[in-house]
């Protein structure tokens, strides 16, 4: 199959606009039609530091960040010395030369360069911050990123800016556009030609939480900011009071949590969000919304761990966490997402399960979606549904924890006529009552385990990729789904028998449709991105299948690389 | 203050708040003046049981809500006030009160109360305050005296006391009162008081614990606390921190500060002002933001 992809890798120091040289790429590349998926590491540090922007850009569906890139544009010797053992035969560079911080040298064999006088261009117009508007017109011009949508989504920033302003910068990249015109093309590179524009929208994993919050009908958020989960906070922050709603910032996620069982409580549709760290924090009070039956939703975008770990790295290490972390038997419900898509949507099913079953709902994303933007069908209101909590109809004497047909209890907020009642961490009678005999707990257990037991009933199937008996089955979750995706595209290219087996519900898990996918596979593949194979554990616990536990645990996502590598070494 | 909804909605005698549920504390505790106190400022304050959230903690204290006629929650230990802040902040029609001891608030809860204080969160704090951990028989709690022999300081507690009062003030509580429980009727005007006060309203109150605190009884509490004199100005910071920190080492009962500012919820509110924000609001037109 021809490549018809093309990844592109912007490095440099952080501050120097990389980041926002990564954006304006990406909304051109939206804006013609094309599909994005970007992925950026972050230095630690406030200011200064590495930063990396990677732009992976198609006409057809990208589902993950890619094995590596085809074009390097390196911002200073930094960024090129990083990447400098990536650039293998076939790659293509761009670099600040003469005039930056550094001399390449002599190029590795087959790899294609083109110098760019970038800071110089820069210094000669006076503004050394029009450096990324030099290299974007530079870019545009050598690998066919379009100039006109790049153009629309320039003058889109910079117009409130004022006229001046937006002028110059449309000065810098004629220049760097007339730099890279200069050059003879020698490398097979471009980004694929306009496909009109589309019904899409370009979002972050973070953003799409929050803006799939508010579509699930959020009204209440109580915020604790940590890496990488902050975005998420701070979208709803800028939008919900247009929606009329909530959100105020706790002290810690302990408090946040509480606040957010409190909102629920008086009657409001209620979330968080946060990292591991916080979800630590957060266990006991999870604890005490299972208990007292309190609906609630915790975003758990997961990062390297343990302790502070690794702040800004990727990791799928919160599963045990978020399944069962907390003293004594409490029930949950944990979701986790693929991609931004699934980001919006699966937000509102964690909304609506919370409500439904009046259970917490942890919804995992993870470090490398957090920040990764990718181009997504605009979102209409109307094709959700918005599933609220069972009300009591005011009838008889209320109790807050009858025992129903489907064990879920009526709930009655606050300002209710007669319906006054204790919610309480203490084991309870159904009236609420403090109630500790042996019976009454055991009953009790089984109503609040047994209430969400159907979820692996009515939540959505896994998806099954693939059809019809397979030498290798792969069991993916999170992000990983999307690596996943496009090795078994690889490997079914060069004849392999592979099949593929999705997971979005983790908690409870849908063991039969696990071991309906096992019966039509010879063997298992269970890549994920920590160390000791958290799935692979849940797996071997609950179901007859012993899979192969593939682990890595550096920081970074899988590449398809390497569960195509490791899939032919198994099978 | 509590929520204008719920504020000098009903008439009911202090009786009518009792709730179903028998009262568990030892004999003698100071807990159960405290209770009267509280069943009276309700009524007199006319507060609607409907829409009052009683919310506690874990601790004798946070037993509080079984005995009264309201919504509430028992929560964990500790988290009484930040679970608290959730509800009021999401309804702020209703009346919200706490109620939970010294350790509930000031040791494993302690993170929460300057927030609550400093914010401004529109609800009354309810301190049982008996210098122990009754529950759980008898260990030195951040309000207990360094004399203090209990379970876990067999030789005498290792710590000096705080002053929640001198916390509350610097922390920035815009209604400040401490009682003492062998005086329900002045319990019962500043909890009144606190529940009328618009803003985060802490009243400090001593009760003794026979059972389990040996040191300060009945007779040392009627001994170390004096009433604040009629001309105190309550508007004066400076007068309240003098007071607070025990003038002559004796402990002022009566009302030391009160101020009026916007509570977190008008502040929060003000937002969805700013924004033209409301449910007519069409949500495409945020969605529409994040297109190319």
């Amino acid at each position: 199959m021809a490549k018809k992809d093309l990844i592109l890798r912007l490095g440099g120091e952080g501050g120097e606009g990389v980041i926002s040289t990564g954006d304006f790429i990406t909304s051109a590349c939206a804006k013609a039609g094309l599909e994005v998926y970007t992925f950026k590491t972050f230095p630690a540090e406030v200011k200064g530091g590495y930063a990396m922007y990677q732009v992976r850009t198609s006409p057809d569906r990208i589902y993950n960040q890619g094995d590596t890139f085809d074009v390097l544009c390196a911002f200073n010797g930094e960024a090129f010395e990083v990447n400098k053992h990536l650039l293998k035969p076939g790659t293509a560079v761009v670099y600040d030369y003469p005039g930056g911080d550094f001399e390449p040298g002599e190029l590795p064999e087959g790899v294609f360069g083109y110098a760019i006088p970038m800071t110089k261009t820069a210094k000669d117009m006076k503004s050394l911050r029009s450096k990324n508007m030099v290299a974007l017109g530079a870019l545009s011009a050598i690998f066919n990123i379009s100039e006109e949508s790049l153009k629309k989504v320039l003058t889109k920033k910079f117009q409130k800016k004022g006229e001046e302003i937006l002028n110059f910068n449309l000065a810098a990249f004629d220049k760097g556009k007339e730099l890279g015109l200069q050059h003879q093309k020698t490398d097979p590179w471009r980004v694929a030609d306009p496909q009109g524009e589309k019904d899409v929208i370009i979002i972050s994993g973070n953003e799409a939480v929050g803006m799939g919050a508010l579509l699930g009908g959020l009204e209440f958020f109580a915020a604790y900011p940590i890496t990488p989960a902050t975005e998420v906070a701070k979208y709803v922050a800028t939008h919900i009071p247009k929606l009329g709603g909530t959100l105020f910032q706790a002290e810690d996620e302990i408090a946040s949590i509480s606040m957010v069982v409190g909102g629920s409580y008086a009657g409001k549709r209620s979330m968080t969000s946060t990292s591991g760290p916080g979800l630590s924090l957060m266990s006991e009070m999870l604890g005490m919304a299972s208990m007292s039956e309190t609906p609630v939703m915790v975003v758990d975008v997961q990062r390297g761990g343990p302790a502070t770990g690794l702040p800004t790295k990727h990791e799928q290490s919160d599963l045990f966490l978020a399944i069962h972390g907390t003293h004594g038997d409490a029930p949950r419900v944990v979701l986790s997402v693929e991609d931004v898509k699934d980001c919006i949507d699966m937000a509102v099913d964690a909304l609506n399960i919370a409500d439904e079953l009046q259970v917490p709902v942890i919804l995992l994303s993870d470090g490398s979606l957090a920040f990764s933007t990718q181009t997504v069908p605009a979102p209409k209101p109307e094709n959700y549904t918005i599933v609220r909590r069972k009300e009591w109809d005011g009838q008889g004497t209320y109790q807050r924890y009858a025992m129903t047909e489907d064990l879920v209890s009526p709930m009655c907020a606050p300002g209710t006529p007669n319906g006054m009642h204790m919610a309480t961490g203490l084991e309870h009678s159904e009236s609420g009552a403090p109630k500790y005999s042996p019976d009454n707990h055991e009953m009790m257990q089984r109503k609040r385990f047994g209430k969400i037991k159907n979820v692996v009933n009515t939540y959505k199937p896994t998806e099954i990729d693939g059809e019809g008996e397979a030498d290798l089955g792969i069991i993916a979750w999170g992000s990983t789904i999307g690596v996943v995706r496009e090795a078994i595209g690889r490997l079914r290219e060069e004849g392999y028998k592979v099949k593929g087996f999705y997971p979005k519900l983790m908690w409870p898990m849908p063991t039969e449709q696990y071991e309906a996918f096992a019966k039509t596979c010879k063997k298992i593949l269970l890549p994920e991105v920590n160390f000791q194979g958290q799935l692979a554990h849940f797996v071997r616990a609950e179901t007859t299948i012993r899979p192969i536990s593939y682990t890595i645990c550096g920081g970074f996502p899988f590449n398809p690389v390497q569960i195509v590598a490791k899939a032919k070494e198994v099978i | 203050m509590s929520g204008a909804a719920a504020l000098h909605q009903v008439q009911m005698e202090p009786k009518e708040y009792k709730s179903e549920v028998s009262v568990v504390w030892c004999p003698g505790c100071g807990h159960h003046g405290i209770l009267n106190g509280l069943y009276r400022a309700l009524a007199e304050a006319g507060i609607d049981p409907t829409k009052l959230v009683n919310i506690s903690g874990i601790g004798c204290s946070s037993r509080t809500p079984y005995f009264i006629k309201s919504y509430k929650m028992h929560t964990l230990h500790g988290r009484a006030g930040a679970v608290a802040t959730g509800v009021q902040m999401a309804r702020p029609d209703l009346a919200v009160v706490v109620t939970g001891g010294d350790g509930d608030g000031f040791a494993i809860g302690g993170g929460h109360m300057p927030h609550m204080a400093r914010k401004n969160v529109n609800m009354t704090y309810v301190l049982f305050d008996n210098g122990i951990y009754g529950l759980t028989k008898g260990q030195y709690s951040p309000t207990s005296r360094p004399e203090m022999k209990g379970y876990t300081t067999p030789y005498g507690g290792p710590e000096d006391p705080m002053n929640p009062l001198m916390y509350m003030l610097t922390y920035g509580a815009t209604y400040v009162a401490q009682a003492f429980a062998g005086k329900p009727k002045l319990c019962a005007e500043l909890i009144k008081g606190a529940l009328e006060h618009k803003g985060f309203a802490y009243v400090n109150i001593f009760s003794q614990c026979p059972s389990f605190n040996y040191l300060d009884t009945v007779e040392f509490y009627r001994d170390l606390v004096f009433e604040i004199p009629a001309d105190h100005d309550p508007t004066d910071m400076t007068k309240a921190i003098a007071l607070a920190r025990r003038p002559n080492g004796k402990a002022p009962i009566g009302l030391l500060y009160t101020e009026n500012k916007p509570t977190l919820d008008e502040r929060v509110a003000e937002f969805v002002t700013r924004v033209g924000g409301g449910p007519d609001y069409d949500i495409n037109k945020i969605i529409n933001l994040s297109r190319p």
